[in-house]
């Protein structure tokens, strides 16, 4: 694993990974069949239309859905395994904190579930780095949107995950925050090596944070397309040209799955 | 009509105590004009008698209010249990909740005298009647507290490799937290009115007790002040952990909304061998719990006992004719009660949103008197319609009505505020928006509240059979209690808990029906 020499993270292998869900005695087909590998501390961003799979392949990599076909290998582990040593931790779209833990505890409690001992000064720490001290004892309905989201950030951050998934982790906050918290918090995980896999709509985001990105088609889901982003870091989004012919050549490709949609109608 | 619709702050508070003053001077007034015709005493009149007994008072609502705490504790308890149990292992819940319910239908009024048996003097039917009484109405409402959890708070769980318990204790437990002090709110005055129901069927103290007394003697005035207690105790109980849940959460949830148990989308096969299983399973509870104490088949009868006094036995045809006979008597008294309770209770709150101005003065008094069990209060109603067809009718109306008088508020005022803005867009009469938007918002509430209402109707009209008209099943309970005839007692037992167990899967399959169509987000659970 040359690539993976200096961080903790390890490639994800999906082979022949598919997923069919039941609904009410009608099968929907929510992932053809996938082979795709993520590549050891790098992040890679999903992108596509809603209901395209994209939350669904980042649920089988968590170990949330069951594969109906396939396997996803993490070295010689499944994502179970990761999860039974407290390797894996996710941000979702809306922070889903616990309303009646301050933001202390919803921060200690990751490090209990993951079976880590407790450790006050990290916590305190973790929360400090995105940008939240002083806000320790709040409630989350106390916390603004985007300040839930920092603190969804921390909480994945605390157990020091190996795989780190985000489903449209800044997806329920309004632009200007969201771009705000692009600048601030990717340099969290980023230094550590971890592998990340994020599902976001936005193109500015995913060429933004990811370094390859993967276009799926509409349902059910396969990928039509996979762009590296060759871009060092930070990353301006405003008024570069290399910048904005990645995100075009995204662009371009999920316009495509759209017209197949259209193609498939007639 | 501006501050009718629009209190200020100030009158907002002051509008509830005005009208609870006004009752309770209509209440004086109606005394002293007709107190000697209809058996009515007047908030005086109970003043001067709770002054002159206030020991002997004193002493039977501590007795009774301990009996109620006690049974408070033991059947909350079981529903928490039994809704952590179901919540472990969801595919029991449907067999959990059907014999849950079973168990909860049996009517007290006849379980009270075989319980005073099994536990000799003492306070052991009262406890447990009053755990009877409650268990079932936190179970319900905990189980969808347990269950409505956001997902991705359960999928944190699960991504450190955790499974159902640590998602119990870490997550569900604390957000189920409001719908168990909702459950909680409704169990407080029931456990009062389990207690006095144990006390009724035989208990040596307690407000159950001197309430027997009283009406065996006419003593109005007693009655009257007994009962006040009674519903004092319970505004109390309910109103204490209102407060509690209100501190806990702001914007409880609407627990009435608690939807049935989802049937599964199956055949009638399915059914057949569901209601098969509960049967045989409650048949083989029953067997086993007798087997198990060893109790003596003289009073503690089994199944076969059962079905030998009315099948096989030498006289089962009259014992037959005697019990279908009393049956008939209690169901035209309590299907009339029923239907008018819910009927009276949806339309007076459709009444009230057409003309909202009544709500200050109607609904403090409605809100505390929801609270109050009537069935503390039946005696009052017999003293004053007498013991006739009417009064039991109306014992039973009164008990339904108050639940879905509320429920029904609560639900028409559930109509989304986008919705109720269109209509406004286009200067609607308020009896359109009633129509179009208000009723079908209020459905979910309404068939709750007439689900719930069965097992209550059933406790209202053997009540008041057992206290006073001297017909129906509930006369029969009493008769057969206090001529040791147990075949007798077991059999209304049965049909009772049978006829009730059936009549709410009746109005939850019709409740089905209108709600996929209304509120398809509720009838889609589970």
């Amino acid at each position: 694993m040359p690539d993976a020499a200096d961080g903790v993270g390890r490639a994800v292998v999906c082979a022949g990974l598919s997923c069919t869900f039941d609904a009410g005695g009608t099968p929907i087909e929510a992932l053809a069949p996938t082979d795709v590998t993520f590549a050891a501390g790098r992040t890679t961003a999903l992108v596509g239309p809603s209901g395209c799979g994209k939350s669904t392949l980042l649920r089988l990599v968590a170990g949330l859905e069951t594969p109906t076909t396939g396997t996803i290998h993490i070295g010689d582990e499944t994502p179970a395994d990761l999860a039974r040593r407290g390797a894996l931790a996710m941000a979702f779209q809306d922070a889903s904190l616990l309303p009646w833990r301050s933001l202390r505890g919803n921060v200690a409690l990751a490090l209990t579930l993951a079976r880590r001992p407790a450790d006050p000064a990290r916590v305190g720490a973790l929360i400090a780095r995105v940008g939240l001290a002083g806000f320790e004892d709040r409630r989350p309905a106390e916390l603004s949107g985007g300040m839930r989201q920092r603190a969804a950030i921390a909480r994945a951050l605390v157990s020091e995950p190996e795989l780190l998934l985000l489903d449209e982790p800044f997806g329920a906050v309004d632009e200007l925050t969201r771009r705000r918290l692009n600048d601030d918090l990717p340099a969290l995980w980023q230094d550590r090596g971890a592998t990340v896999l994020m599902v976001t709509h936005s193109v500015t985001e995913a060429v933004t944070l990811a370094d390859r990105v993967i276009v799926l088609s509409p349902r059910p889901g396969r990928i039509v397309a996979d762009i590296d982003v060759p871009l060092r870091r930070p990353r301006d989004v405003r008024g570069d040209p290399a910048f904005d012919r990645i995100a075009d050549a995204v662009n371009d490709a999920l316009r495509d799955t759209a017209s197949d949609v259209r193609l498939a109608a007639q | 009509m501006t501050t009718a619709t629009l209190p200020a702050p100030a009158s907002g508070r002051v509008v509830p105590v005005v009208s609870i003053l006004a009752m309770l001077a209509l209440w004086e007034i109606a005394a002293r004009l007709w107190g000697g015709a209809v058996l009515l005493a007047g908030p005086g009149a109970i003043a001067v008698h709770a002054a002159e007994n206030i020991g002997l008072l004193a002493r039977a609502t501590g007795t009774t209010l301990k009996s109620a705490v006690l049974g408070f504790f033991w059947g909350n308890l079981a529903a928490m249990a039994l809704a952590a149990a179901v919540t472990l292992a969801p595919r029991s819940e449907r067999l959990v909740s059907a014999l849950a319910l079973l168990v909860f239908c049996l009517p007290l009024v006849a379980t009270g005298p075989i319980l005073r048996v099994l536990y000799g003097p003492g306070d052991g039917p009262q406890v447990t009647l009053a755990a009877l009484a409650v268990y079932y109405t936190t179970y319900v409402p905990l189980v969808v507290g347990l269950r409505a959890v956001p997902i991705a708070w359960l999928d944190l769980v699960r991504l450190q490799g955790r499974g159902a318990w640590t998602q119990l204790i870490r997550v569900r437990a604390m957000a189920s937290l409001p719908y168990l002090v909702a459950g909680l709110q409704i169990a407080a005055p029931a456990a009062i009115l389990g207690a006095m129901v144990g006390e009724f069927t035989g208990a040596e103290r307690g407000l159950g007790v001197l309430t027997i007394r009283a009406m065996r003697a006419l003593d109005v005035e007693a009655t009257w002040t007994i009962a006040t207690l009674a519903a004092l105790a319970s505004m109390v109980a309910y109103g204490v952990f209102g407060a509690l849940g209100r501190r806990l959460s702001p914007d409880a949830p609407a627990l009435l909304l608690a939807p049935p148990v989802a049937a599964a989308r199956c055949g009638p096969l399915a059914v057949v061998m569901g209601v098969a299983a509960v049967t045989l399973i409650a048949l083989a509870a029953w067997q086993g719990a007798m087997w198990l104490f060893d109790l003596s088949p003289f009073f503690a009868k089994r199944p076969g006992d059962v079905v030998a006094y009315l099948l096989t036995g030498p006289d089962a045809a009259a014992h037959r004719a005697a019990l279908f006979a009393a049956y008939a008597q209690t169901l035209a008294y309590a299907l009339p009660g029923y239907l008018a309770g819910l009927a009276l209770g949806a339309g007076l709150a459709c009444a009230l949103v057409l003309a909202p101005g009544l709500a200050p003065a109607t609904l403090p008094p409605a809100i505390a008197l929801r609270s109050v069990p009537i069935v503390t209060t039946a005696p009052l109603i017999v003293l004053a319609l007498g013991r006739g067809a009417v009064g039991t009718v109306v014992i039973v109306a009164v008990m339904i009505f108050f639940p879905t008088f509320v429920a029904c508020l609560q639900g028409l005022r559930r109509a989304p505020g986008q919705i109720t803005d269109i209509f406004a867009s286009y200067a609607a009469p308020r009896w359109r928006l009633l129509l179009s938007a208000r009723i079908p918002a209020m459905w979910p509430a309404f068939f709750a509240a007439a689900r719930m209402g069965v097992p209550a109707a059933i406790l209202a009209v053997t009540t008041a059979e057992w206290l006073a008209t001297g017909n129906g099943i509930g006369a029969l309970m009493a008769l057969t209690a206090s001529t040791s005839d147990y075949g007798m007692l077991w059999s209304t037992i049965v049909l009772v808990g049978v006829t009730a167990t059936l009549a709410h899967a009746a109005v939850a399959t019709v409740e089905r029906a209108v709600l996929a169509r209304y509120a398809p987000e509720q009838a889609a659970r589970g």
